[in-house]
């Protein structure tokens, strides 16, 4: 990141005018929180009351996690490219503010519908979590290298004249590194079993490096 | 030549290993395609960097080439080695570390190839493509990491021991290495083509 | 001395030849007016000048001047937002304090109002961009068919304010309308 050019104020200012639009238009938050919603009911109802061990609950959550996550930041750059706006925002914003301002709104999206989601998500599935701090860590670190990838990958595909499915294609190989010890966390987080710290050392070191990688790659991305 | 002289020498020359019959001397197509496939993607990141450095489009091109050998050593390296895992392992499949690292190499390309389809304009797709060739680079020491972590692993080294040998033949390692160097040959020659 | 340098700029868009060439010196405190048939180039030679798009061959500097603003038919405004709300968007980017009643009377349009620019007319519309780029921090002025949905006294606050900025500012109006060329120092005719 090139401290020199960053600007705080410009990125909250994007935060800011983000977060106002997503509350006016709520087409994008919506879809999310309702393709989760759906989602996991429908896995819940076709499987009927049949009880599952932790692993393939802990695979479930993240599955539903990515494809709602896919469903409601694909469009971070998208809708601002098509409305004409994102012209103006690079005219007046410096890049760097630009990709952080929207990378902290979707983690603030991400964290939105973890929270509508897991209850929905913990009741349905009548799931009891052992070890619950576990779980919100997985989670904390989990959105966090999905909104740092996610930001960068919705930037590739704006440039793209077919759409449809592209976004997830491009972020599953990107965050497996998150997805695979994320998955394996919380079912130990759920069933109570120890588990390897190395493991969240690395979903940790790998959100930093996302960032990282994220905030050098953009530049060339004007 | 080299490489009629490798296939010759494969089939003819090579004992079978124990246990494992002559059909196990796919090996020997394997584990070079398996090399070429990651060799490709390695390339394909390095030319990727250099095209953003420079803005030269015969680096994109280069970059791209590479994924698309890449992506068909890699298909070919999967296809073999199945054949191969059933062969020792008794499946297809078994999410084993290495199976579980070249699926995700094929998601890779995969996505890769996607985007460079789904972007017409010529400039934005080499910036992109360039882009996303890079990041996914970065995933590959965690996954090397992570992956033997989560999976039980049947690969290599059991194979050749239940032959009842701790090391490979020489034999066996001269030609697998001919091999390798053979395959890395010829996408060395895929490359310079049409240059 | 301020100023934007052209040196032997070339462009195309595929086979068709853009600029071939072009050298010139454009001076800050002048407003250039930038003619030419559609398809000649004119909005080419704007985004050249303010290095937003890089010439094929050759070089465009900039000397003692930073900082684009605009106004074009490309750079939109958030729809979803109020006129105050965009204002202040942009002038958070890049700006000094603003005074919304001193610049509603400036452009002659109501901040207080709670529509959403979305629901304006194109002339509002235009009259909430011009409050922007009157907002911003800016030497380099690119100004893209400006009066093209104005009324009278839409333009007439338009002038007015181009003189005003002329001072300090470098500005480079692309325009098909003879009436922005009075307020031209200078015209520049595309093709050159």
């Amino acid at each position: 990141m090139k401290l020199s050019n960053f600007r705080f104020e410009q990125a909250a200012a994007i935060f800011r005018k983000d977060f106002l639009l997503g509350l006016r238009r709520r087409a994008a938050f919506a879809a999310m929180l309702m393709f989760s919603l759906t989602a996991t009911a429908n896995l819940s109802l076709s499987i009927g009351g049949a009880i599952f061990d932790e692993n393939l609950l802990a695979a479930l959550l993240w599955v539903v996690i990515f494809f709602a996550a896919s469903a409601g930041i694909s469009g971070t750059f998208e809708t601002e490219a098509a409305a004409g706006t994102l012209a103006t925002l690079k005219l007046y914003a410096e890049p760097q503010a630009i990709l952080f301002g929207k990378m902290f709104f979707t983690l603030a999206s991400l964290a939105a519908l973890t929270v509508f989601l897991l209850p929905i998500f913990l009741i349905l599935f009548d799931c009891t979590v052992a070890q619950i701090w576990l779980l919100l860590a997985v989670i904390f670190f989990g959105i966090i290298g999905l909104a740092a990838a996610g930001t960068l990958i919705a930037a590739l595909t704006t440039s793209a004249s077919v759409k449809g499915g592209l976004f997830p294609i491009l972020l599953f190989p990107i965050t497996l590194p998150i997805f695979l010890p994320a998955i394996q966390l919380t079912a130990a987080a759920i069933s109570g079993a120890d588990f390897e710290t190395e493991l969240l050392m690395t979903m940790a070191i790998f959100d930093a490096i996302l960032i990282t990688a994220a905030s050098i790659l953009f530049d060339y991305l004007d | 030549m080299l490489t009629a002289a490798i296939i010759a020498a494969v089939i003819f020359f090579v004992p079978p290993v124990k246990g494992l019959g002559d059909l196990a001397k796919i090996i020997f197509f394997h584990v070079p395609t398996a090399w070429v496939a990651v060799l490709a993607f390695f390339v394909s990141a390095f030319f990727a960097a250099k095209f953003l450095r420079t803005g030269e489009f015969s680096f994109d091109e280069l970059s791209a080439r590479s994924a698309r050998l890449g992506f068909i050593f890699v298909l070919m390296a999967t296809a073999s080695g199945a054949i191969f895992s059933k062969l020792t392992w008794g499946a297809y499949w078994n999410w084993d570390p290495r199976q579980t690292t070249i699926f995700v190499l094929i998601l890779i390309y995969g996505a890769y190839l996607t985007l460079r389809a789904a972007v017409t304009d010529e400039k934005a797709r080499a910036k992109v493509s360039a882009v996303y060739s890079l990041l996914s680079v970065l995933t590959v020491p965690f996954l090397v990491f992570i992956l033997p972590r989560m999976f039980f692993s049947l690969h290599p080294a059991p194979v050749i021991n239940s032959a009842g040998k701790l090391e490979m033949d020489t034999e066996i390692l001269t030609a697998l290495i001919a091999a390798a160097v053979d395959a890395t040959m010829i996408f060395y020659q895929l490359m310079k083509k049409r240059r | 001395m301020k100023k934007i340098v052209f040196e032997n700029v070339s462009l195309n868009f595929g086979r068709h030849e853009i600029f071939k060439n072009l050298s010139c010196e454009l001076d800050a405190g002048k407003v250039f007016g930038i003619i030419g048939k559609n398809g000649a180039g004119k909005s080419t030679f704007l985004k050249l000048a303010a290095q937003i798009i890089k010439p094929a061959a050759g070089e465009v500097k900039i000397l003692g001047l930073k900082n684009v603003a605009a106004v074009t038919p490309e750079l939109k405004i958030y729809d979803d937002l109020t006129a105050a709300e965009n204002l202040n968007f942009f002038v958070k980017l890049r700006g000094k304090a603003v005074n919304l009643a001193e610049m509603g009377a400036r452009v002659d349009l109501d901040f207080q109002n709670n529509t959403r620019a979305g629901d304006f007319s194109t002339g509002m519309k235009q009259r909430l961009k011009f409050a922007i780029l009157l907002s911003v921090d800016a030497d380099i002025w690119l100004l893209d068919e400006p009066t093209a949905n104005l009324d009278d006294s839409g333009r007439e606050i338009f002038y007015r304010e181009i003189r005003r900025g002329a001072v300090e500012k470098l500005i480079l109006l692309a325009t098909n309308d003879a009436a922005d060329l009075e307020v031209c120092d200078e015209i520049i005719k595309l093709p050159i």
